[in-house]
């Protein structure tokens, strides 16, 4: 059963009076709990077609579908409420907020969700997830205290606490050494099969690919499957 | 309210500059206004005392209260109208004790319960003549006046273009100034009669035919304003720089779906906490203030008007804060995630 599925998907970037089209008509479908690793050139629109799918910008035609509804037709809000509720993110940085603790990172995005928590199930649940990316002993921490591959298992931890049902990440280990990237990635991937989330990956490192279920390949704006 | 405090918390130098900066503005705001009110009592605490009503004077006087003269038939017309109106005429003057002379401004009224009532041959003083070595039961004389007057008592903060009242019967009055008229007349409530010839002024337009405090007040409630305009761009100022520095963090926190009113919202939470420490503490130090002012200074300042003006600053912090934060809006998620950071 697929979780999201892409049709004829096309973007193209105006600069002025020159066009520009990244994304040819792509048509992917991404099923529940399948990690997807999307590799290509660098500037063949990988990252594009990320945030696009994403709800971070606007397609130019053809359609996204998740959970059987159309993306491309919903408002800003909506696709706010979409991403709030049901998507996950992983980025190539952390961007953890700086003035809050570990522990509050994920505090804020469940009130972000709007889940509807209680006091003991929001602390039994960020415990868990803490516990289960190893930062437990860090909940206190603030970002400017840890490493980098710390940050990342928090961002981590931030991305799945809402228990989304897609999970997208940006080259999450591109900015780690291959040691602490072997280790996120590994984190990724079982956090993702225990919790049964839908992930699209997108990455550099071929080392990554076996990480992955499948791997799809962006060239010349469309996709081919490896 | 827990997130935007924790930033506080975290970035305690920068809020505290701020917290700082509000703190010693809305202080010299207070300051300021206090002695504009002081002034303003001082220069007229016998009409700011009054309850509202209408005043009436000649209107060929073109708003000099000594030139105008209502005489009999004119106040026989204003009776029939408002049977309760009380007449009056001020005259600055002098009064001699022995050989020191004190400049006064004679008061007489017809019987009201507005003005205290005095008899033929006496006088009641603002009480800070006291302080100039007048004692009840003297005998006070002035040059334009054969008999003496009898200080027969004092009475509080009765002020008029900064001179001190000395309250005197209508006869005295009379004899001294060789009228035989009153200068005004003032009608209690708001709903007062017209009368042909006469020019009505509310309490308010009264007080600013007085000369000097027109100018007074006018160039304090400028300052104020100017404080307060200044305050507000620094709020304005000082939250765009935080916000710049934010916008990365802003950008991911729309990525995962937080909303832009929750962000405001944040930014808003912050600028009430320092608005409102900054005034508790600007309040509490003015009132302080009060008891180290030289005896003699006008100064007053009520709860009510140090409040209104706190009211003023936390809206006008929220406007600075609220403009400066229409860069949040337009933050572009995919830009935030394409910069890096922590
Ligand atoms: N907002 C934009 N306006 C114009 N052109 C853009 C915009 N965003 C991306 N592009 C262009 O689209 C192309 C694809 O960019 P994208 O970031 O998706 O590549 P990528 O595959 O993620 O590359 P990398 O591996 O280096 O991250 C690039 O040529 C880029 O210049
Ligand atoms: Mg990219």
């Amino acid at each position: 059963m697929e979780t999201l599925s892409i049709n004829k998907l096309v973007k193209t970037f105006k600069d002025g009076n020159k066009e520009e089209t990244i994304l040819k008509g792509i048509d992917l479908e991404l099923s529940q709990g399948e990690i997807t690793a999307l590799i290509g050139a660098s500037g063949s629109g990988k990252s594009t077609l990320l945030t696009v799918v994403a709800g971070l910008q606007k397609s130019t035609k053809g359609k996204i579908i998740f959970e059987d509804r159309e993306l491309t037709e919903m408002n800003p809000t909506q696709l706010r409420a979409v991403r709030a509720k049901r998507f996950g993110f992983v980025f190539q940085h952390a961007h953890l907020v700086q003035f809050l603790t570990v522990q509050e990172q994920l505090q804020l995005m469940v009130d972000t969700a709007e889940l509807n928590w209680s006091k003991k199930k929001r602390e039994e649940e960020i415990k868990s997830v803490l516990q289960a990316v190893d930062m437990w002993s860090h909940k206190d921490s603030y970002p400017d205290n840890l490493s980098g591959g710390e940050k990342q298992r928090v961002a981590i931890a931030r991305a799945i606490i809402h228990q989304p049902s897609m999970l997208f990440a940006d080259e999450p280990t591109a900015s780690l050494d291959s040691k602490r990237s072997i280790e996120v990635i590994e984190l990724l991937r079982s956090l993702s099969k225990e919790r049964n989330h839908t992930v699209l990956m997108v990455t550099h490192d071929t080392d990554m690919l076996k990480y992955a279920d499948r791997t799809v390949i962006m060239k010349d704006g469309v996709i081919s499957e490896s | 309210m827990k997130v935007a405090w924790k930033e506080i918390v975290k970035f305690k130098t920068r809020y505290l500059i701020l917290g700082t900066i509000i703190f010693l503005i809305s202080l010299l705001t207070m300051t300021i206004s206090g002695l504009a009110n002081g002034l303003s009592y001082d220069n007229a605490s016998l009409i700011k005392d009054l309850p509202e009503g209408t005043f009436y004077m000649q209107e060929k006087s073109e708003d000099q209260y000594n030139l105008s003269h209502l005489d009999e038939k004119k106040m026989n017309k204003i009776r029939e109208a408002a049977p309760e109106a009380t007449f009056l005429s001020i005259q600055m003057g002098e009064l001699e004790n022995g050989n020191k002379n004190h400049s006064v401004v004679f008061v007489s009224t017809t019987n009201s319960s507005l003005f205290p009532k005095v008899e033929e041959g006496e006088v009641i003083l603002n009480n800070s003549i006291m302080a100039e070595g007048v004692n009840q039961g003297d005998d006070l004389t002035n040059s334009l006046l054969d008999n003496k007057l009898t200080v027969e008592d004092f009475v509080d903060q009765q002020k008029f273009s900064h001179s001190s009242i000395a309250f005197i019967n209508s006869t005295d009055f009379q004899k001294m100034y060789r009228t035989d008229t009153f200068q005004i007349a003032f009608v209690e409530g708001d709903d007062t009669p017209k009368f042909d010839g006469l020019t009505q002024y509310s309490n308010k337009d009264f007080l600013n035919t007085i000369p000097s405090y027109n100018a007074e007040q006018l160039s304090l409630n400028m300052i104020v304003i100017f404080l307060l305009v200044i305050s507000g761009m620094l709020f304005g100022i000082f939250f765009y720089m935080i916000n710049v520095q934010k916008l990365g963090t802003y950008g991911i926190l729309k990525a995962v779906g937080m909303k832009t009113s929750a962000l405001f919202k944040m930014m808003w939470i912050q600028m009430i906490i320092i608005t409102f420490i900054s005034l508790i503490l600007s309040i509490g130090i003015s009132q302080l203030l009060t008891l180290f002012m030289p005896e003699g200074m006008p100064f007053l300042l009520t709860i009510e008007s140090a409040s209104i003006m706190s009211l003023l600053f936390l809206g006008i912090g929220f406007i600075g804060a609220t403009l400066s934060g229409f860069q949040i809006s337009k933050v572009e998620p995919i830009q935030a995630i394409n910069q890096g950071g922590v």
